[in-house]
């Protein structure tokens, strides 16, 4: 592999390719086994040197994408927005942003991920849209025009006390009064953003041709922004309702029916308990993001034991047949500590957020590589927990080459600086000026783009891009990492994280069983394990596919390095 | 089927080897058979229940019991050809040949053999179907088999006259719906004697004691204050002390209370005090506070404790700490050990335990333990004192279990405290020699802190 080939040359020119999507698997499941792969669009790659990333120029990079081992793209929202919320605040559902190119772009870019087996999920955001939609403009004028009732109003702010405001930083109250109209309306997130009224069936509707249109352009699903808030109810906080699921039953239906395939990805930030009940009764989403798991991690790490991790896993409900649950380490918002207790709250703080700087809302705003301290062993442990433990996992771009972030820039900005290409100007992204950037790439002594960018990590084989490809490459092999059962190891060493992955193939009858042993403090640790039920299988090591002693009556013993990890093929010994 | 002479006989050899037999030589070579059970039908490898009582210690061996004692023995018959893998290695395990009806024999701890252990549960759980045991090993009055990774049976060893009291305490806990305790599952009570006990095995639990360690070497590494460290123990620290106190209200609750009696309290420590040596410390200044404990009016309830609380007898789990063995202290008379007294009694014990946890990393340290690592072990020590106390005193309704006045409070621990040193002083003396300071610093810390 050489730079070229993965598209880095200014003009890679991928012309003349064949449409459709030959290169897909045809497996309806396809999401339990997938690595997703997050791609902040403007900070991706610019292909028309505007300085700010586009659909072209993520096309260039689908090589690049390929090469790596990404099953899906996931991207942030595209369509046309007057971005007072990062794109959120959707202003036209069926327009794609100008910066981001046009329909014929998003045409193009799908068929060429599709060709390279590549699925594509985008944002989407059905809980309201921008003030600037016509929607709303239409709505607002008077109480008896066609949309009146689209947007929730009332006569005054006093109804349904019981919702908290969300974004509590800049929001005094969910509503805020329209001179127009002469009614307030109602809003869970900032006030350019009105609530959509689900109670009418128009909206619903509405909502539905929005999945359809994009569905058949090519997409392959959705992630659904801010799904817990759809309705409003007299005496409830307005979360988790049960017309709410009532509504997602349908778009499932519809998605089922017309759409096989197809994956809806729900954002709930709620305790795993609650969460589930977004699965329903695998009638609702095809799969959910865990996200008490990624702070414990950390904290695991930190703390130099398991019982993070394994307190939250246990705490974690068995999901339906045919879903899964999406895992990640880090991604384009902070991270997230609302799912923490208070006093774990305080040393996550303390221990990740030195400069008050770092923190923004409840969470931390810092990429994976300086949280870690730019620790290469625990990105490596890290990644391997993140490819190993059960749910399909979400890489966000630019954490696979080890890069930074910039705390000084405002907002969740630090985090969305452009990918670093190469140590070329402006790191490769864009060809327009430095001052025409949507924002400056990195240029630190660390982790600045001189240094960390993919053109040195793919001429080094020994660095960390090619040790997650080939990470990717073993945990493809074995579909057990997706679907394959869990259990947690017995072990008296609190460092040592030990479980196990199998799985019976439906159609070949074999089984496959994967024991993970993860050491996570800095020091060399000895591991006994207790493997009384695989006696007499031998463990695989499934990197270099050496066999280690067999297993037998006693406690396996294993001794691990600072941080090391393995992965295990338990055999079954032939006599 | 066996001969009750030539069993006795092999037992006199076995017994003194044995960590859970409290006697010597002397005290084995007068034991008499008490019964002998078959628990499986009489075939190989054939599984025997052995009841066997000792003579009085003849006096001088302090660490022998003042009275006849009974003996549980589970006996493993095989032929005595048997080359089965379990037997390797465990020569402590082998009792000796016998002559049976079924031929000769090797007899051996059927503890050690899978196959007889899973006979043992389900002659106690006929229900329990289980494919794998797994010994644990032997611990001072009980021997732990693990089942299937989910169920952990304790066979007592010394058998006590009337409820074993780790067995009555988790019965108790349990009824009353104290949550941090490994449910019993099934238990083997004839006779009087609770010869077993089979609860639920805390899955991927590890001991409090292992968990401080771990904090401490990070400590030790890292050398920042304790608070900054990665492996802080604080919060672990807390939460064991609010467990401490539910415990404590739970027993409260399941075995009743009395009066707490501060001046019997005092007499006893006093009596422990004049068995001790202090070097270099005025005995005197140690009986002061006894005195004082000893004129509390209101030193609050007595109520049954854990009596041998310490960091190894808690597990942390994925579901918060666990409660384990609540035997008391195996030396003592049982009656003793069933006697209510003040809950800072556990609570001075955890206390002490801290101060061991940073002084044991610290001599696993080594050559490179100077002025600014002792200074670290104190403070983590200190940290984590305040944290535990924070969880103990901050939980709900703990002042049901404690007297009204805090000084009070704070006098009562203290001379708990002194009390748990001074036995360590004596241990250390006979024991390890080497760590006798380790006490000694605690009784002069708590005599200079205690106004």
């Amino acid at each position: 592999m050489t730079a070229s080939d993965l598209g880095m040359s200014p003009d890679p020119g991928i012309t003349g390719v064949p449409s459709g999507s030959a290169g897909l698997t045809t497996d309806n499941r396809w999401f339990q086994n997938a690595v997703f792969y997050e791609v902040v669009l403007q900070g991706y790659n610019d292909g028309n040197h505007d300085g700010i990333g586009d659909l072209r120029g993520l096309t260039e990079k689908l090589d690049y994408v390929q090469w790596l081992g990404v099953d899906c793209l996931w991207l942030l929202p595209f369509y046309k927005s007057p971005m007072r919320d990062g794109g959120y605040d959707i202003s036209d559902f069926f327009t794609l942003h100008s910066d981001y190119g046009d329909l014929g772009d998003a045409v193009a870019f799908i068929e060429e991920a599709h060709r390279r087996g590549i699925r594509v999920i985008a944002d989407l955001v059905m809980n309201h849209t921008s003030d600037a939609h016509p929607w709303f403009t239409e709505s607002r004028q008077d109480r008896t025009n066609p949309r009146a009732d689209w947007y929730v109003w009332n006569d005054d702010d006093q109804r349904w006390p019981e919702a908290r405001v969300i974004f509590v930083d800049s929001e005094p109250s969910n509503w805020t009064f329209d001179a127009q109209r002469g009614q307030y309306y109602w809003h869970r997130f900032f006030h350019h953003q009105p609530d959509l009224n689900y109670d009418n069936p128009e909206v619903g509707e509405a909502m539905l041709n929005v999945v359809r249109y994009w569905l058949d352009i090519g997409l392959d699903g959705f992630r659904l922004d801010a799904v817990p808030y759809l309705y409003e109810r007299d005496g409830t906080n307005g979360e988790n309702l049960p017309e709410t699921h009532e509504y997602l039953r349908a778009v499932r239906k519809e998605v089922d029916s017309m759409y096989p395939g197809r994956v809806l990805l729900a954002e709930a930030n709620q305790w795993p308990a609650d969460v589930v009940d977004y699965f329903g009764a695998g009638d609702e989403c095809h799969m959910c993001f865990h996200f008490p798991l990624m702070p414990r991690m950390f904290m695991a790490i930190r703390r130099e034991q398991r019982y993070p991790i394994t307190e939250i896993l246990a705490q974690t409900p068995a999901i339906p047949e045919g879903c899964q649950w999406g895992i990640f380490l880090r991604n384009h918002d902070e991270l997230t500590l609302e799912m923490v207790t208070d006093e774990e709250r305080d040393y996550m703080y303390a221990e990740y957020a030195k400069d008050p700087r770092m923190k923004r809302n409840v969470g931390i705003r810092r990429r994976l590589a300086p949280l870690i301290d730019n620790d290469r062993r625990v990105a490596e442990l890290l990644h391997a927990m993140l490819f190993s433990l059960p749910g399909s996992p979400i890489m966000y771009y630019g954490d696979e080459i080890g890069m930074g972030d910039n705390i000084y820039l405002g907002d969740r900005d630090g985090v969305r600086t452009p990918m670093q290409w190469s140590p070329d100007r402006n790191a490769g992204f864009s060809r327009a000026d430095f001052a025409q950037l949507y924002l400056p790439p990195l240029m630190d002594p660390v982790y600045g783009y001189q240094s960390v960018n993919v053109e040195a990590n793919v001429r080094d084989q020994s660095s960390l891009l090619y040790w997650v490809k080939r990470m990717l490459e073993v945990r493809k092999q074995h579909p057990v990492f997706g679907v394959g059962s869990f259990e947690v190891l017995s072990s008296e060493n609190p460092t040592a994280l030990a479980f196990v992955r199998e799985r019976t193939d439906t159609d070949t009858g074999e089984r496959d069983i994967v024991m993970c042993v993860n050491n996570l403090s800095r020091f060399a640790q000895p591991v006994e394990l207790h493997l009384g039920h695989y006696e007499g299988y031998v463990p695989h090591e499934l990197l270099g596919r050496v066999a280690f002693p067999p297993i037998g009556e006693l406690p396996y013993f294993v001794t691990l390095a600072p941080y090391g990890f393995y992965w295990f093929q338990l055999v079954k010994e032939e006599a | 089927m066996i001969d009750r002479t030539a069993l006795a006989a092999a037992l006199v050899d076995y017994l003194p080897r044995q960590r859970w037999f409290a006697g010597g030589e002397a005290e084995a070579r007068d034991l008499s058979v008490t019964s002998v059970r078959v628990l499986r039908e009489w075939a190989w490898p054939a599984l025997v229940q052995v009841v066997v009582e000792t003579r009085a210690a003849s006096g001088g061996d302090a660490m022998a019991p003042p009275e006849p004692a009974s003996y549980q023995v589970i006996l493993g018959l095989r032929p005595v050809d048997s080359r089965d893998a379990f037997l390797e290695g465990k020569p402590e395990a082998i009792i000796s040949e016998l002559d049976i009806d079924l031929g000769r024999a090797l007899a051996y701890d059927a503890a050690i053999d899978p196959e007889l252990s899973v006979a043992v549960l389900q002659h106690m759980a006929p229900g329990e179907e289980v494919e794998r045991a797994r010994y644990l090993g032997a611990d001072q009055s009980n021997t732990s088999v693990v089942f299937d990774e989910r169920l952990i049976m304790k066979l007592f060893r010394r058998l006590s006259d009337g409820p074993n009291p780790d067995a009555e305490v988790t019965r108790a806990l349990v009824e009353v719906g104290f949550p941090n305790v490994a449910e019993p599952v099934a238990e083997w009570r004839e006779d009087n004697h609770d010869f077993a006990l089979v609860n639920r095995f805390l899955v991927g639990g590890t001991d409090g004691f292992v968990l401080a360690l771990l904090s401490l070497r990070d400590l030790y590494d890292r050398r920042c204050p304790p608070g900054e460290a990665g492996g802080d123990f604080a919060f672990d620290a807390r939460r064991l002390g609010t467990v401490t106190a539910e415990l404590h209200l739970a027993l409260a609750k399941a075995l009743g209370t009395a009066a707490g009696e501060s001046a019997a309290w005092a007499t006893d420590m006093e009596a422990q005090l004049a068995r001790v040596r202090l070097e270099g410390i005025d005995a005197e200044q140690v009986g002061a506070v006894y005195r004082r404990l000893a004129r509390v009016d209101d030193p609050g309830p007595a109520v049954r404790v854990h009596g041998d609380y310490h960091l190894g007898q808690v597990m942390r789990t994925d579901a918060g700490w666990f409660v384990l063995d609540f035997e008391g202290e195996p030396d003592r008379p049982l009656e003793e050990r069933r006697r209510p007294t003040s809950p800072l009694r556990d609570v001075a014990g955890m206390v002490r335990s801290l101060h061991y946890a940073s002084q044991v990393a610290l001599a696993e340290w080594g050559p490179e333990v100077d002025d600014e690592l002792v200074a670290l072990a104190d403070a983590w020590e200190h940290r984590n004192r305040v944290a535990f106390l924070a969880g103990y005193l901050g939980a709900e309704n703990v002042g049901q279990v404690l007297p009204g006045d805090d000084a009070d409070r704070r006098l009562i621990q203290a001379a708990f405290e002194l009390d748990k040193a001074v036995y360590e002083v004596g241990y250390e003396q006979s024991h390890r020699p080497d760590w006798v300071h380790i006490p000694l610093t605690a009784v002069q810390r708590i005599l200079e802190t205690t106004p």
